[in-house]
This record gives structure tokens, sequence and C-alpha cells, in this order.
């Protein structure tokens, strides 16, 4: 009997000593030193983020290996507000694509970690699941691909990969934050940047003063129509390059910027090798204009009323611009009137939820 | 007698199971779409061309839609190849596109269309497809898309023409080219290109003689501009090559 009960005792001590926790290694928090399963475990089960295509707008066309989740999207945008990317835990994404500004630098050029300028204008970032290349120079076809870039840049976060990856995987949040939208055990590049492109993706602008016109919402005052008129007519010709409801075309031109070749920046054609693409641009779209300045690829227009008159005098002659730009040493001959209409509707496309919400 | 109609039967069963699995030869239809300035292949960004208004000319840009690409058989029967096609010039991937296993018949004509009717051309219609950004044409001018943008520099490499076509104010300026081939598909025939050429300098030809230094900066809005151009273009602008490969 006495042995009986000892027995009895060893076991329940024995079984005490036992460490509780999840034992299911294919739950997020597996815990390998567990020998009793408590019932903690928690599994991956995101939540899948549909991006309402607005009403004129195509199809966004997401990565297959990508898809937009409710969970990605919000790593996304903390590692996108995070100086955790730069290599002196400076700078973040956010620091040049400043929301105020409609994701874009109010400073001509941007400074990197290391004090150094860079040599453009940081972008707005706006509807960007609709564009088909990123950059100016369109060197990123992905999001994804294009975030790889400031990280390394050794003018913006002069960082390297191993080491963002060294440090993301000794921070616990991340670590946790990582397993619920990727359900992986080490944070890698590839995952940082498909979080970064997914909040991206979700930064959807069409509700300015436009789109509630377009819709038949609000009416455009009288000066705003006649702007709209010549945006759309050869007159302005701004409709060629910044057409659709996206307000630009996707594609790349030198719009009169300089005469004076070599181009201090040849653009398209650092990537494309072709001497025919010197000195040629992306389209920027034109969705919140009003607060994207300065303007150009370079930065050097400060106000719209610049960009309008840099236009209006038919820009400069080089050997690859644009047919478009057709009223060459003419000009469009626009009144100050005509002008300033079409400023007025240049900012019936602000959208001021898209830099105010939070 | 029972027996022989089951060998019969099983018989015909085998015949029939082998003769499906024979393959014919099958005919491959592919449309290429070719450009030539006064019959020699298109060279772009060159000034080499001049119009029969005496300006010399380069090409830089040309972006087109051509629709209801269609064959006629001798029968009745009509094949659409393409509902709508884009071809720019700067993308060798638009130059063709191929119709796997096309249908035997005896096909005598081909008819498509420059640009896209009023059913075709309305606003955001095509809004998924590649062209939808490169050709859109503004809404207050009568919305959808241009039918052709060809584009470049004349008398000296800084003054530019643009020829944009489409339908000016909600006009349909689209017209149907018809030509007529002789095409006998059959199990024997191999594969086949047809090539639809577009010759360029013909758009400032004939009958309406165009010259850029009146109306290179910009025709959108100009109603009779566009008419005159559909002109020529019906006259010759286009033509069709066939060649058979076995």
């Amino acid at each position: 009997m006495k042995q009986l009960i000892c027995y009895l005792l060893a076991t329940i001590l024995l079984l005490s000593c036992k460490k509780e926790g999840c034992t299911d290694d294919n739950a997020l928090n597996y815990n390998p030193e567990a020998e009793v399963n408590n019932g903690s475990c928690q599994y991956y089960d995101v939540t899948p983020y549909t991006i309402i295509t607005p009403s004129g707008f195509p199809d966004m066309i997401i990565p297959e290996n990508n898809p937009t989740t409710l969970e990605g999207i919000a790593l996304g945008e903390k590692l996108f507000n995070d100086p955790i990317l730069s290599s002196n835990n400076t700078l973040s994404c956010v620091d040049c694509h400043i929301k105020n500004s409609s994701f874009s630098d109010p400073n001509q050029l941007s400074i990197g970690i290391d004090g150094f300028l860079g040599n453009r204008n940081a972008s707005t970032l706006i509807n960007l699941g609709w564009n088909s290349s990123f950059n100016w120079d369109g060197s990123a076809k992905t999001l994804e691909e294009q975030a790889f870039e400031p990280v390394t840049n050794t003018l913006e976060m002069h960082n390297t990969w191993e080491n963002v990856e060294n440090t993301l995987n000794s921070n616990s949040e991340y670590l946790s934050l990582f397993k619920q939208s990727f359900n992986i055990n080490y944070i890698d590049s590839v995952h940082i940047v498909k979080a970064i492109a997914q909040y991206e993706r979700s930064l959807v602008s069409a509700n300015s003063k436009f789109d509630k016109f377009y819709r038949g919402e609000e009416s455009l005052t009288l000066s705003e129509l006649n702007g709209y008129a010549i945006y759309n007519s050869e007159q302005g010709d701004c409709f060629h390059c910044h057409g659709t409801l996206l307000f630009t075309d996707n594609l790349f031109h030198n719009n009169g910027l300089d005469s004076e070749e070599p181009f201090a920046d040849i653009g398209l054609a650092e990537v494309s090798n072709n001497p025919l693409d010197n000195g040629k641009f992306k389209t920027p779209t034109l969705r919140n204009i009003e607060y994207s300045a300065p303007y150009m690829h370079d930065g050097r227009f400060a106000t719209l009323e610049e960009v309008v008159t840099h236009y209006n005098e038919g820009g400069h002659y080089s050997s690859t611009v644009d047919p478009l730009m057709k009223k060459l040493g003419i000009g469009l001959q626009l009144t100050n009137q005509d002008l300033a209409d079409l400023v007025n509707f240049l900012k019936t496309l602000s959208d001021k939820e898209y830099i105010s919400e939070k | 007698m029972k027996e022989t109609i089951q060998t019969l039967f099983i018989t015909s069963l085998i015949i029939m199971t082998f003769s499906s699995c024979e393959k014919p030869n099958q005919t491959d239809l592919t449309i290429n779409f070719t450009h030539t300035v006064d019959a020699e292949e298109l060279t772009t960004n060159s000034m080499i061309y001049s119009n029969s208004a005496g300006e010399n000319y380069d090409v830089r840009t040309l972006k087109y839609l051509i629709s209801d690409i269609t064959l006629h058989a001798e029968n009745g029967n009509e094949i659409i190849l393409s509902d709508i096609h884009f071809i720019d010039i700067s993308e060798e991937s638009t130059f063709s596109f191929t119709v796997e296993d096309f249908p035997n018949n005896n096909y005598t004509s081909i008819s498509y269309k420059m640009g896209l009717d009023t059913i075709k051309n309305t606003n955001n219609l095509h809004i998924n497809e590649s062209y939808h950004s490169a050709m859109v044409w503004p809404e207050t001018n009568g919305g959808g898309y241009h039918y052709m943008k060809l584009e470049g520099a004349y008398n000296n490499d800084s003054t530019f023409y643009n020829t944009h076509t489409g339908g000016t104010m909600g006009g349909d300026y689209s017209f149907n080219n018809v030509d007529n081939i002789s095409l006998t598909i059959d199990d024997d025939l191999g594969d086949v290109s047809i090539n639809i050429n577009m010759e360029i300098n013909n758009w400032y030809n004939s009958p309406n003689q165009i010259d850029f230094s009146s109306y290179g900066m910009g025709i959108m809005m100009n109603m009779m501009m566009q008419m005159d151009i559909k002109m020529n273009g019906i006259t010759d602008v286009f033509s069709v090559d066939i060649i058979c490969t076995k």
C-alpha cells in the first residue's frame, strides 16, 4: 500500500514538472519546450483585405505571391514609419514621403542618413497599385522591387539587408508581427518589402473635388471648368500624358525642361541604355498635386504657376523632346486668366481626406 | 448472326477510336501588322521621308487600334480573328497575333476596321486593356479612344506634327477595309500569315494633300481634317498580303 502511494506521489510530481504551453508546431505560438498542451495555441489566420477599385479605375493587379491582408498592411505601415530600416536608426520612409505632402518631400531633394542630398525629388505615393513602373527612371517594375532600393541606397538609408534582417530578427515584436502576417519564423528582406508594398497598395485616393464632380455630386466653378477644358484640349494638351482618372499615362517623356545635352540626369536611358530615352522621366500623377510641391524629377519648380508657365512657354528643344511638346518655341499662348484657371482645375484634384485620415 | 453483329460493332468502335486519334495537319493563322513609307519598311526616328506637300518628316510614335478583323468564307461563314488589336511601333510583341488550328474553308475576303466604331468607342469601355491609358480620348471631346497616334518632327527636328485620329466630338471616323483574297485552308496547307500593311505616307497624300505646317499642331478638334484623313485612309493606306508556309 505504501509503495502504491509513493508511486502515485512520484507520478503527480513528475506531471507537475511538465511544462505547459502550445505543443502544436503548426501554431504561431508553438513552444518546443512545452510538453503539455494547455489549449493556448494560436494559428496563422490572416484577414484578406480587398482594395476597392474606384469607379473609372482599372482593376489593380496584385502579385499572386503577395495578397493584401489587414495584418500585412499594418506591418507595412509600421515598417514605413520606423527608422529601424536605416543603418543608424534615424531615417524612415515617411521622413521623405511625408503624409501632409501627399507622401512626397516638400524639400527639392531629400537628405539621407549621412547628410548627403539625393538627386531627385521624392515622388508622391498615391494610387501606386495602378502603376506599371516605379521611380522617375522606371528602374523598378513592382512595388516590392522598388522597396528594396532606398534601404541600401548610400544617399538614403545606407543600410545592408543583412543588417536589417539581423536587427528585425532580434526584435520580438517584429518577429511576432511577421509570424502573424506571413507565418514565417525568420524575417527576410523579401517579406519586409512585401509588407511595405501591401501598405503602399492600400494608399488609394479617389475622393477629390474633381472625383465628386465626375460622380455628379459636386459642381466645378466656371474657372475650374475652363481649366478642365484647356487641360483636355490640344490647347493646353495636359491630357495626353496626364490622362485617365489616374492622371498619368504610366509612360516616360522628355517634357522640354532642358536644352543642354548631355543632360545632368538622363532618366529612363539609365535603365534602358537607349540614347533615345535620354531625358525621359515617368509621368507623375497629378492627383494631390497641390500638396506635392516642388515639381519635376529634380524639384526645380516650387509652384504650380511655375509649372504651367513652363508649358505655356513651349519648353526647350533637345534631341529627345517629346513630339507632344508641339508648341516648342511658340508656346501654348494661354492668357493669364487661362493659366489661373488651369491651376484652379489642378487644385480640384486635391483629396484632403487622403492626407488627413489616420 | 448475333456474334457477327457484335464483332462488327466492336470493329467499328475500334476504327472510330483510331480515326479520331489521327491528327489532321493544323493550320496556324498569323496576322502581321507591317508599316512602310513609300513601300520601304519604316525606319523610326530618322528624317528621311517626305509627303506630297514636300515636307520632310520622321516617325517617332505610331500607336493604333484595328478592330473587327474578320475572315469571310465562300459559304458565308465568318470568323472574327480579333475584336480589337493594339499596335505600338515601340513594342514588337504587338506586331502580330496567331490563331491556332484555324478551320478549313475557302476564304474569299478579309475585313478590318481602322479605329473603333461608335459601339466600341465609349468612355472606359476598355479600361483593363493595355492600351487604355495610351489611347484614351478626352471626354470633353467625345470620349472613347484615339484610333491612331502618329507623331514625329517635320522640316527640322524641332517642329512636330501630331496626327491623332479619333471620334472628334463623338463622331465616327473609323473605316472598314475589305480585301479580296484567295485562301483555301485544308489539311495540307500548312501555316498561313496575312500581312496587313500600313503605308504611312498615304495618310497625307491622296485624295487630300495634307501638309503639317497647316495642321501639325493638332487635329483632335478638327472634324474636317479627321474626315480628310479618313478619306485618305480608305483610298490606299492599307493593303493585304498572304504568305503560306508549309
